[in-house]
């Protein structure tokens, strides 16, 4: 009499995903907006305005820190309440996008230029390397969002189970 | 009997696994990139801070016939990065702005914690006819402006530019010479001759005054020479008799003077007779 085969591991499967709801995910969309204000608006516009007052004229303005940031925001938590649809890779692609374009108009009003009280000195600094450097985590964020805008092509929930584990 | 372990959950697909790791590498980078710029901005606030100056610059009569302007740059970098590729132009300009001279300092390094010190000296050459002759006479401002391009923190390019006016007393400040009218005395025609100036540099006017009376068509017609001994910050008036060569005409000729040292001479510019 032959023993028995050994049982078959089952085919690995994915874990179900545990997609929170709509309004769950508007409310922590809104939530994280609180943190993402105070960095990308509250903070960049205190500090502006502190070194203004100081005397020391900073080539982005106030309003354009504001706007920039705003639409950092803005699609960032579209990003995050769409992220179980197909449209989660497009707008990770626009929000990386952004925040390229966002580093491309600081690069443009590179060097910075300061006179120090008394005028007799004068100081220049050039960020444009610094910037070009920083263009790096866009650039990641774009190929990132590709990626994650071919696999929802070929296959709309795979990711799913990964991004919302049960 | 060992238990078999079954796998429940699969593997995350590659496309996932590669777009999750660019995320995290982008979020990585961008924390770095943060903390590193958060540094160098407090690093640059502490050398903006700590003054750049100039000390100990002084500008001299030198006897041999120059003007040197010396001193030194010092750079305090009290920050946490090295000042690379350091390089100062320093230029030196008159009263009118007319450039004098220029010299370059570096390329060097300050690094971090540390003060650079950069001595620099610019000798101006005096010539009757060149943009340095008003130092002789008349007292002025002088423009001494350094600049440079560095790179700090290895990525940011910083360009310096530094401006200091340095009070100029002029050695012969308000030199006058005027020639008196011409005195027939046996036959001999004289003319006396009064220089006046004062010393208003920090250094004596020690030497031999010397002056040659030229015609119109540039026959010399006499002249003499004399000791002087100007101690700085007073005045000097001297007259000298001279015997003219016979015929010789002063109309629209004009009167050279030079002043001698031990060690070089400098000539003024040529005085106009009427």
């Amino acid at each position: 009499m032959m023993a028995a085969p050994p049982p078959r591991p089952a085919a690995p499967e994915a874990a179900p995903a545990r997609i929170p709801s709509l309004s769950y995910r508007i409310l922590v969309a809104a939530l994280r907006l609180i943190p993402g204000f105070l960095l990308l608006v509250a903070l960049p516009a205190a500090v502006l305005t502190f070194v203004n007052s100081r005397g020391y004229a900073i080539p982005i303005s106030v309003f354009a820190v504001t706007a920039w940031g705003v639409a950092l925001l803005v699609i960032g938590a579209a990003q995050y309440v769409l992220k179980p649809t197909r449209a989660y890779g497009p707008l990770s692609i626009a929000y990386s996008s952004v925040g390229l374009l966002y580093l491309y108009y600081a690069l443009s009003l590179s060097p910075y230029r300061v006179s120090l009280s008394g005028g007799t000195a004068s100081f220049a600094a050039g960020y444009g390397t610094f910037l070009e450097v920083l263009m790096i985590v866009p650039a990641l964020g774009i190929v990132s969002g590709l990626l994650t805008t071919i696999e929802d092509a070929r296959s709309p929930t795979e990711r799913l189970p990964f991004d919302f584990p049960a | 009997m060992a238990a078999l372990v079954v796998p429940t959950h699969r593997r995350p697909p590659g496309i996932y696994r590669a777009a999750h790791a660019l995320r995290t590498v982008g979020a990585v980078v961008f924390a770095l990139l943060l903390v590193f710029v958060g540094t160098v901005a407090y690093s640059a606030y502490l050398v903006a801070t700590s003054s750049t100056e100039s000390h100990s610059m002084s500008v001299q009569f030198a006897s041999n016939g120059t003007v040197e302007v010396s001193g030194t740059f010092s750079l305090s970098n009290p920050g946490w990065y090295p000042i690379e590729r350091l390089e100062l132009s320093t230029r030196v300009a008159n009263g009118t702005g007319v450039l004098l001279g220029t010299v370059l300092v570096g390329p060097t390094t300050v690094a971090s914690g540390t003060t650079g010190v950069f001595p620099f000296a610019v000798a101006i050459p005096i010539t009757p006819s060149g943009p340095a002759a008003s130092l002789l006479t008349t007292d002025q401002y002088l423009s001494v402006r350094a600049w440079g391009n560095a790179t700090y923190a290895y990525l940011f390019p910083v360009s310096v530019s530094l401006t200091q006016n340095r009070s100029w007393g002029a050695p012969f400040e308000g030199l006058q010479v005027s020639v008196g009218a011409p005195v027939v005395l046996g036959g001999q025609v004289s003319v006396p001759v009064r220089i006046t100036f004062s010393d208003h540099s920090s250094a004596d006017d020690v030497g031999t005054m010397s002056f040659v009376i030229d015609s119109a068509n540039l026959v010399p017609c006499g002249g003499a020479n004399f000791p002087i001994s100007v101690a700085a910050g007073t005045y000097f008036d001297q007259t000298e008799t001279v015997t003219l060569e016979s015929g010789c005409s002063l109309s629209g000729g004009h009167l050279l003077l030079t002043y001698t040292t031990p060690t070089g001479t400098v000539a003024f510019p040529p005085e106009p007779l009427p």
